[in-house]
């Protein structure tokens, strides 16, 4: 077949780090090559050099026979057909389909008056085009997630796309949408389009992909052709051999439960939920992106209201119908987002540390002196490193954020902690010592961690039981010592049951 | 180690204005041999008790991320109200209480508006100007209400040990409590928190609707504080009184250095804020300029404040 796309040898660093090393990756005309890998494997960076958002350091690139200058920025894709789709959409939602179609001849075409007839007709042309049933008229805000896709593909080939890149396109969509996306990039591909999907979802993968290239670290682990190759080999290639992982002492815990969830339902979870975390124990939930975990935080804390079901706090009942019930109650939350929702980033370390606390309390004066002493306590057991207890906490780094907000809820002396991905964007070190005063943490009596995150290599090691999660409800409840990461992915994929 | 205090003490928003303030008066001194007498500096203190007083509660409302547009009919409305009582019963007290507390009543709408009905800020308190001043022209009948008390009077007119006038000690007992509340209570704690960041304060358990409440019932019982001290010095209720003070409470809290984005600022600088203000008034008045310039010159100075404020950031 014509070679569409070649890469050769791409290599990209960011900050010293080398996050691609010498990748080759190619794409023939009418073919869906899939790129798989874990989180931080490269994937997203090297779909960014093709769409022209980062500049290659090393490589060729050699599109339809000829090798093109490597860093043609974002227009100069375009310019040569490729478009990238993502997950958030790059759609005006107040304007038409029809609008949003021609919003390019707006921005180009000379004049002043808009011939709105041309605008329309060409809409229909392009949407025909897809084959799809959109009305142009209609406003983009209004359409489904699934419809805004079509339109965006709609929009890639009004610009004379001869690759569309996907990136994690059926994330927010239903089933059934997903059977009509497969459909269309089975159109693209008959027109002679190649396409490079990115998908940590491996049925999808093998369903709509020829080949797959496999990427780990940054290198190029294999290519395989789709049609025969067999989902556990390509398992076992994305996460390579299991790594030793260093085996925390893993408690068997037997102790009270903390807490428990009773046949929970919300307007995110239609099958209800059900889970117990015991004194001293790290209860550690993992699944896809999109699978629910932090809707679950939000449920266990008041954020998002439960419909039905029981909750229970070291074995009372309780109602947590508020984020200040839960706090009242004894749980604090860290959220996913810690600036945007864990920190007040222009007050200082010590506004932020006794922020939960004060919140706590009923009194209605400050007592800055045993303020200030608690303060001085927490920042040295947490070891904040930071100017003064009034320093801004913008100006800190994110590890020493995060241990703000770590100190904010030993502060309020809370009895469960739920941490939601409390590692993302933190180096090893100050990981380690989030590490160790979550195990700290548990070590006084009655207390219990929920530990949410997506890194299947730090639930194994952090966590006593691992709890996965997919598609919105609970598929599996593992010892951390008797499982594996190969199993975590299988079930978090449903392609293995748990037995009961 | 001393530079570095130094530049602290530089960089504190209240001490920088202090300088343009002494800056201030040093020119208006050396223009002016009538400018730097005693009469004249309490006059400069007498005439900023009314906005300072209205600019306090407007501050702890700008902290929390929000905005008060309705001050100046909240002051028009909670004064008529408490004259038409002090007419009726001829009870001062009962009249003191209503106007402040009126005040009050009309701020806690205010954030009603905002937090139950979800209003923005903005609109709810540019809604509650229409209303305001509406109701204080309908209880008036539009006609300005005298024959007040001497009593009451004495509240803007009297001098305590014949020298330092009564709205200048309210003035102060004023912005020592705001500060005290600001700096010494949960709640103040909890208005720079909102402001801040009100996700995140929520997620910390604060109660945001009842911060929210309480920040602009407080700031509504300011303006009734200070709708008796104006009425009492100009011994006349005026239900068309207070408008445009939204411009010099807002001009005030920015002069001192107050972000409107929430979560920063200092009450203390609100109040040199306020001074600055009365100062360019008094000073365009000796200088003998027309008075319809102050306008000009009190919007231009709130914009050149914010102007070099966010220069001062982007350094």
């Amino acid at each position: 077949m014509e070679s569409l796309l070649k890469l050769q040898d791409i290599s990209k660093s960011f900050y010293g780090v080398k996050v691609l090393k010498n990748v080759n990756f190619d794409l023939c005309k009418g073919e869906a090559h899939a790129l798989l890998g874990e989180n931080g494997a490269g994937k997203s960076t090297l779909i960014k050099i093709l769409s022209g958002a980062y500049k290659l350091d090393s490589g060729k690139i050699i599109f339809k026979g000829k090798e093109i200058h490597s860093s043609y920025g974002p227009k100069g894709a375009e310019d040569l057909g490729i478009v990238t789709i993502y997950q958030n959409f790059h759609l005006v939602p107040h304007l038409s389909v029809a609008e949003n179609l021609a919003l390019r001849r707006f921005t180009t075409e000379k004049g002043i008056l808009i011939n709105w007839p041309v605008v329309y007709k060409e809409a229909e042309t392009a949407l025909q085009k897809i084959n799809f049933p959109i009305d142009a008229r209609s406003k983009v805000k209004d359409l489904s997630v699934a419809k805004k896709q079509m339109l965006e593909i709609a929009i890639a080939l009004s610009k004379r796309a001869e690759i569309i890149i996907m990136d994690e396109p059926t994330a927010a969509l239903s089933k059934k949408e997903t059977e009509v996306l497969f459909e269309m990039i089975g159109q693209l591909k008959a027109q002679g389009i190649g396409i490079i999907y990115v998908s940590h979802k491996l049925e999808e993968i093998k369903q709509v992909g020829d080949r797959v290239t496999i990427l780990r670290d940054g290198k190029n682990i294999a290519t395989l052709n789709l049609r025969e190759a067999e989902l556990r080999e390509i398992i076992r290639l994305m996460i390579g051999r299991e790594m030793a992982i260093e085996q925390q002492e893993k408690t068997d815990a037997n102790g009270d439960p903390v807490m428990a969830l009773e046949d929970v339902r919300n307007q995110h979870f239609v099958r209800p939920l059900n889970l117990m975390v015991r004194e001293h124990e790290i209860l550690g939930i993992t699944g896809l992106v999109g699978a629910g975990k932090t809707e679950l935080a939000r449920a266990m804390f008041g954020a998002d209201k439960i419909d039905t079901g029981k909750m229970y706090l070291q074995g009372k009942e309780v109602e947590i119908s508020s984020p200040r019930r839960a706090v009242k109650s004894g749980i604090g939350y860290l959220p996913e987002d810690r600036d945007a929702k864990g920190l007040c980033l222009n007050m200082g370390v010590r506004e932020n540390l006794t922020l939960a606390f004060l919140a706590k309390l009923k009194r209605i004066f400050l007592d800055r002196r045993s303020e200030t002493r608690l303060v001085r306590a927490t920042i040295k057991s947490v070891q904040i490193r930071a100017r003064n207890a009034s320093q801004q906490v913008k100006y800190l780094s994110s590890g020493n954020k995060q241990k703000v907000v770590f100190g904010k809820w030993l502060e309020a002396n809370c009895q469960l902690l739920i941490l939601d991905e409390p590692t993302m964007g933190i180096d090893i070190g100050a990981r380690k010592e989030i590490y160790d005063l979550v195990h700290r943490f548990i070590e006084k009596p009655r207390k219990a961690v929920i530990f949410i995150s997506s890194d299947i290599n730090e639930i194994l090691e952090i966590a006593d039981r691992i709890l996965v999660i997919s598609d919105r409800s609970i598929v599996a409840d593992l010892q951390a010592r008797d499982t594996n990461k190969q199993e975590i992915i299988q079930f978090s994929m449903r392609l293995i049951n748990q037995a009961g | 180690m001393i530079s570095k205090q130094i530049r602290a003490v530089f960089s504190n928003q209240a001490f920088s204005m202090l300088l343009i303030l002494i800056a201030m008066w040093f020119v208006l001194s050396l223009l002016s041999p009538y400018f730097f007498t005693v009469g004249n500096l309490s006059e400069i203190t007498l005439q900023t008790a009314v906005i300072g007083i209205i600019a306090a509660g407007e501050t702890l409302i700008i902290i929390s991320g929000g905005i008060d547009l309705s001050v100046g009919s909240i002051f028009a409305c909670s004064g008529v109200l408490g004259g038409l009582v002090l007419q009726t019963t001829a009870n001062l007290p009962a009249a003191l209480l209503t106007t402040i507390l009126f005040g009050g009543i009309l701020g806690l709408l205010n954030g009603f508006f905002i937090t139950r009905l979800r209003v923005p800020p903005f609109i709810a308190t540019l809604g509650m100007l229409g209303i305001a001043r509406g109701f204080a022209l309908i209880l008036s009948r539009g006609i300005p209400i005298f024959g007040l008390d001497p009593q009451y009077l004495w509240i803007g007119q009297g001098k305590v040990l014949n020298v330092i006038p009564v709205p200048t000690i309210i003035l102060l007992l004023v912005f020592a409590l705001v500060f005290f509340v600001a700096h010494y209570t949960r709640f103040g704690r909890f208005a720079y928190a909102i402001g801040s960041n009100a996700e995140a304060s929520v997620l910390s358990g604060i109660n945001l609707k009842l911060v929210t409440l309480c920040i602009y019932g407080g700031g509504g019982l300011l303006c009734g504080v200070a709708s008796i001290i104006e009425s009492a010095r100009l011994a006349t209720i005026q239900p068309a009184g207070g408008s445009g003070y939204e411009l010099l409470a807002i001009g005030a809290v920015v002069i001192g250095g107050t972000s409107l984005f929430g979560g920063e600022g200092n009450v203390i600088a609100t109040l040199i804020g306020a001074i600055i203000e009365t100062t360019i008034r008094n000073g365009l008045n000796i200088l003998g300029v027309n008075a319809f310039w102050q306008y000009v010159v009190n919007g231009g100075v709130i914009i050149a404040a914010v102007a070099v404020d966010q220069l001062k950031r982007q350094l």
